[in-house]
């Protein structure tokens, strides 16, 4: 049987086809994932807004441990692993399902199949996070980081999943053309890596424990490629899809991002050993991963390049366009935390960084600086989209835009240094641990700061959201974007 | 599951070893379907004649 491989080029692209029956519109994939995106949307605001509240209070009682300390639900250990579980599961993948699944749909070039079933997966994800964050706060947390929910509402958690995987293969095989983007790659691989880690962890740490260093290898393999299997592939899917997509010119160099995906997928799954550098586990364990760690470098160097080069010579068109603005906020973040976290790696800086603030600060950087802001960006784009409406004010957009990027600076900024700071000191002997804490505490209050004004953008954010999406006549009848430049007249409030 | 020897680690390894050949699997896939040819023309893939290529698109869809 002949089965040389077609070219690319030799194949119709039915996505910018002439004939209407063999392309599907737009628009009419959007309306056709309109209502589970939505769905999601809603629900990963609310849960930004109560993940929120709970860093407020774990980041305010980490200086001032009275506040709030009269009743066991809220403790340091509950509200601050009820933050972590609330922005990444409920913020992270609430948004991760709306825009990757919608990024997806209009990839395949075909309306959804199954929409339904996207809607059900929505339902059991947020009922089982709701019980599961409800069980952290009621103490029945477990004692690994990064998997706190109670086994009695993970196989909620795991059905979803289920349904919303099983949505993406069949989104994928009834895909119209041969041609695979590279933000498919990201989304489709994600899509996969991300079930399994979840449930070899559940198995392997809470429904079936192995004992003793095993389940620390099995966290924390699980707990980072969280962060590099999941969260990350997601936000460079999107980015890849919205830079190119909002300035109207392809990506600078596809070849690169094809090598940034597969450098990704090859060396991450390696990387997350790096927590436990010091830990009785096997050295040369230790020592992979902290190879793997050094050679992300490639892909990191590799996205940030092409990202850079593509928006080269239209800086006042990232500036201008609320979806930019944050996402190119976040690629830049990407590559430097990136490069952070590979110098994290290596022995001799993890000595000073363990078990200190720069690894919060870090993990911040990651999630926030880097994720979240690629995620806004694409809420920014995808809502005019579904809605067929704008966004009705571009000042608490730009309230949102600072908000976020100062907040999470002066957040950034006073954890390394702190972090820093601490590592060298408990390096010390001569140095009791009480100064170490009180040497801390300058700039954990800063990270109280930096809390406020992150809330403040979140509260904006979700103001204009909900303004938008129940909007009065005359967010209805705004014409032209919402763009941020002062000497825009198009739609500008 | 005991930790007599560095043996019960062969889980986390077996897992990390799938992983890698997963990925090299879908690479393989990936180079005989033709997704690693002809870089510059898959790039503008993206665009269509509702967005097309060489148009800010960060604008109300009016075509909606």
């Amino acid at each position: 049987m002949d089965t040389a491989p077609q070219s690319n080029s030799q194949i119709a692209n039915p996505y910018s086809s002439k004939d209407a029956a063999v392309r599907a519109e737009l628009s009419e994939i959007d309306a056709s994932i309109r209502s589970s995106a939505l769905f999601f949307t809603v629900s990963a605001i609310f849960w930004l807004l109560a993940g929120t509240v709970f860093a407020l209070i774990t980041a305010y009682k980490a200086h001032e441990p009275a506040f709030m300390a009269d009743g066991a639900w809220s403790t340091f250990g509950r509200m601050r692993s009820a933050h972590l579980n609330a922005m990444a599961l409920g913020w992270g993948n609430n948004i991760i399902f709306a825009i990757g699944l919608w990024i997806m749909a209009r990839l395949c070039r075909a309306p959804i199949r199954h929409g339904g079933m996207l809607t059900i997966a929505g339902i059991f994800w947020n009922v089982g996070l709701t019980i599961g964050i409800g069980g952290i706060i009621a103490g029945d947390i477990t004692s690994v980081e990064w998997l706190e929910i109670p086994h009695y509402a993970t196989p909620l958690l795991a059905i979803s999943y289920a349904l919303i995987g099983v949505w993406g293969i069949v989104a994928f095989k009834f895909r119209k053309g041969e041609h695979v983007y590279v933000s498919q790659w990201y989304i489709l691989a994600a899509l996969f890596w991300f079930p399994w880690l979840y449930v070899i962890a559940q198995v392997m740490i809470i429904w079936f424990p192995a004992r003793g260093v095993v389940q620390s290898v099995t966290n924390w393999w699980f707990a980072h490629n969280v962060l590099g299997l999941w969260l990350t592939p997601m936000a460079l899917a999107t980015a890849y899809y919205l830079i190119p997509k909002v300035l109207g010119r392809p990506i600078y160099s596809y070849y690169l991002s094809v090598l940034g995906f597969w450098a990704l997928a090859i060396f991450y799954n390696w990387a997350g050993v790096h927590h436990l550098i010091g830990g009785p586990i096997p050295v040369w364990l230790i020592s992979a991963g902290i190879v793997a760690s050094v050679m992300m470098v490639i892909p990191v160097i590799v996205v940030g390049l092409n990202h850079h080069m593509s928006v080269v010579g239209l800086h006042k068109e990232v500036w201008r366009s609320p979806t930019l603005r944050f996402t190119v906020f976040g690629a830049i973040s990407y590559t430097l935390v990136s490069l952070i976290g590979s110098s994290m790696a290596v022995r001799s800086v993890n000595e000073i960084t363990h078990f200190t603030d720069f690894t919060v600060g870090h993990a911040h950087h990651g999630v926030y600086a880097f994720f979240s802001m690629i995620m806004f960006g694409g809420v920014y784009y995808m809502m005019p989209r579904l809605l067929k409406r704008e966004w009705p004010s571009a000042t608490l957009i730009k309230l949102h835009f600072w908000g976020s990027a100062v907040g999470i600076s002066v957040m950034l900024f006073a954890l390394h240094v702190t972090g820093w700071i601490q590592g060298l000191e408990m390096n010390n002997p001569d140095i009791s641990m009480l100064e170490v804490v009180q040497n801390s505490m300058p700039w954990l209050k800063a990270r109280t700061v930096s809390g406020v004004l992150l809330s403040f953008a979140h509260v904006a954010f979700a103001v204009n959201f909900f303004w938008m999406l129940f909007a009065a006549g005359a967010v209805r009848a705004k014409q032209g974007p919402t763009l941020l430049d002062s000497s825009s007249k198009e739609g500008a409030a | 599951m005991d930790v007599d020897s560095y043996i019960d680690l062969m889980p986390i390894i077996l897992l990390g070893v799938v992983f890698f050949i997963s990925a090299i699997a879908m690479l393989y896939w990936s180079s005989k379907r033709g997704q690693l040819r002809n870089f510059d023309d898959q790039a503008s893939t993206i665009f269509t004649e509702e967005e097309p290529e060489g148009e800010i698109s960060d604008s109300f869809p009016s075509k909606y």
